[in-house]
């Protein structure tokens, strides 16, 4: 935990006319440690109008407060709370803002009224799955109460097979929900499917925040959707949850179209570097160098390097906008280091594919490439962006080199599981789409190919030698 | 029927609403609803009060360049500005704030986010990112940019046209 610096200052509070002198000390979010300067009755308690001082050079007032008498070891002799807006003084002191705990309420009458264009057989969709979910839930808890207190791998076996029997049927529940919730909103408009996706959202709020993926998706703590940690539960695919539902609600999304497709690509990519293993290296000492952009954590690198001589293979380089990611990239990259007692050649670049330098500047950076793939990143750029960016890679690549780049297909079957239920959209694009992005190169041969659920597409490139 | 319009306009302030006027009439001889039309206007001026405040006009030749597309399904509107180096802060924040847009499937959500979040008084001046926010709600358009070989940053928006979306 951080500990956050003492906030220590001289303040005066204000009652009628009176101006009382203090000394204060941020104590909690929402309470401050006081002391009276001057012979204010200390041991009663007290209300005031105002809370008056300095930070940072600006004039801060609060109030109406509180003083509550509670004798402190650090001299203090009581406490103030804010008796009306509530100010959260975390905000104050650490993020220079005055933000009120009321303000959460503050459009409440947006919210509120953004429910009013629902069609009503989505609602009466959306009532019968709470209460069915809800149900369900029950019935879960009170057999996870039931052998709560078994010793931990008794109670690990009990939970598999309650997984195994009634979860599977609850599974099973799952799909079916899903079919007929899209045979009620496949013919919504884009304005329906966002207006509905968030009313689901708002019933549905407390299933899918047990569930630590649908949690993830949902809340983005990394301010963007598919990070690394989302990108590890689709990999791992496993049970993951505090209770038995939350582990099923967890486990659904896992077992989808999409997450499939997801797993699958990975698999396609260390096939695809192998078939460059079996090609060997270009010419004597000569690397073959690899360019994944928006590389995550880059667990492929597990299938495609698997001994000593595959990592003298390669080059690596890795690029990612989050620092996060290419630390876990980084951590893997040691872990196989140490496996085959072998150093691996591995640039690490944290960049945004927006904003990343101009092409002169990258090919004099990081040079030319035989190799370049993104799997999870076109799914996010609209065309003019998607077009840039792919020119950009294709320039950086070497003559004869390769680039593979991945999109959703507009026909994803996971599609409005994905938005609706885990607030995760995508920009999908057919195989025509997808071509158009390479227009204006000449010399680029192509080809789209798609992994065994048919979600997701690849785009494959080759710089002609032309 | 034209199906694109572009310009190149100083980086002045004036010009907005020239621009504005100009693409509102071709926006109206695709027969778009006069609600589309008004949302797709705001997305034009907010882009380009944005490429003027944050472009990098060294020379007289620097300019804004506004390039409206319509096709059967969508409208594109692209606005180029110059930058250099010391955009990239600006830039930074731009990338993170339209992924954080567009981390939602309903732009309302972000909407009301922001709402929330100006509302909690900040001490010392910061970017707001309403505008940007109002354009993927209000605007109903999803948003997006690129920095070019040229240093010309691109922001473009991309807006579905649905049924009622037109006249």
């Amino acid at each position: 935990m951080i500990r956050q610096p003492t906030m220590r200052f001289n303040a005066h509070l204000l009652q009628g006319e009176a101006r009382i002198p203090i000394e204060a000390q941020y104590d909690s979010r929402f309470s401050l440690l006081i002391r009276f300067f001057n012979g204010f009755p200390s041991n009663q308690a007290a209300e005031f109008s105002k809370i008056v001082f300095q930070q940072n050079g600006d004039k801060i007032e609060l109030g109406p407060c509180e003083y509550i008498v509670e004798p402190h070891h650090q001299n203090f002799q009581g406490r103030l709370v804010f008796k009306q807006a509530v100010y959260d003084l975390n905000s104050l002191f650490f993020k220079n803002k005055i933000d009120k705990l009321q303000t959460e309420f503050s459009n409440l009458p947006l919210i509120l009224a953004h429910k009013s264009k629902i069609k009503s057989e989505f609602k009466e969709f959306t009532a019968h799955l709470t209460y069915d979910l809800n149900v369900y839930k029950n019935i879960f808890d009170t057999l996870d109460a039931r052998y709560a207190d078994e010793p931990e791998p008794i109670k690990q076996k009990v939970q598999e097979a309650i997984i195994e029997t009634e979860g599977r049927k609850f599974m099973r529940f799952m799909d079916q929900k899903l079919e007929d919730f899209e045979n009620i909103i496949i013919d919504y408009s884009k304005k329906e499917h966002e207006r509905h996706g968030y009313y689901l959202r708002k019933q549905i709020w407390h299933f899918l925040m047990c569930a630590p993926f649908m949690a993830r998706t949902n809340l983005k703590p990394r301010g963007y959707s598919g990070d690394s940690v989302m990108m590890k539960m689709l990999y791992d695919n496993r049970y993951e949850g505090r209770s038995t539902f939350a582990k099923l609600m967890h486990k659904h999304p896992n077992e989808h179209p999409a997450a499939q497709a997801v797993r699958n690509r990975r698999k396609l990519i260390a096939t695809m570097l192998g078939e460059l293993k079996t090609r060997g290296p270009k010419s004597r000492g000569q690397k073959i160098k690899v360019l994944s952009v928006a590389c995550g954590p880059a667990f492929e690198l597990q299938d495609i390097l698997t001994s000593a001589q595959d990592c003298a293979l390669f080059q690596f380089t890795l690029l990612d906008q989050d620092k996060s990611a290419l630390s876990e990239a980084a951590s893997q990259i040691a872990a196989l280091e140490n496996k085959f007692n072998t150093k691996i050649e591995v640039e690490l670049l944290n960049e945004s594919v927006r904003t990343m330098l101009t092409t002169p500047k990258l090919e004099k950076m990081w040079g030319q490439f035989d190799y370049i793939y993104s799997m999870g990143l076109f799914d996010y750029l609209t065309p003019p962006v998607a077009k840039a960016v792919i020119e950009k890679l294709y320039k950086i690549l070497n003559r004869g080199g390769e680039m593979v780049v991945g999109n959703f297909h507009i026909s994803n079957a996971s599609r409005y599981y994905m938005e609706y239920w885990l607030d995760w959209v995508l920009y999908y694009r057919t195989e025509q789409d997808f071509i158009d992005l390479l227009k204006d190169l000449q010399t680029a041969e192509s080809r789209v190919l798609f992994e065994e659920t048919g979600s997701q597409m690849f785009l494959h490139v080759q710089k002609t030698e032309s | 029927m034209k199906k694109s319009i572009e310009f190149k306009i100083k980086p002045d302030w004036d010009e907005i609403e020239k621009v504005r006027n100009e693409c509102t009439e071709f926006l109206q001889s695709h027969e778009l609803s006069d609600d589309t039309i008004h949302s797709l206007s705001m997305i034009i001026s907010e882009l380009i009060e944005n490429g003027i405040k944050y472009g990098n006009f060294k020379v007289v030749a620097d300019k804004v360049a506004v390039v409206v597309n319509v096709d059967h399904n969508n409208v594109t509107i692209e606005v180029y500005n110059p930058v250099d180096e010391s955009a990239y802060g600006h830039l930074s924040r731009l990338d993170r704030m339209i992924q954080w847009i567009r981390g939602y499937q309903d732009p309302f959500e972000a909407y009301v986010e922001r709402i929330k979040e100006v509302s909690k008084k900040p001490l010392k001046d910061v970017e707001s990112g309403i505008g940007l926010v109002r354009i993927a709600y209000e605007g109903k358009a999803l948003l997006d940019f690129f920095v070019n070989d040229n240093n010309m940053l691109n922001v473009s928006v991309i807006s579905n046209i649905e049924g009622d979306d037109r006249k």
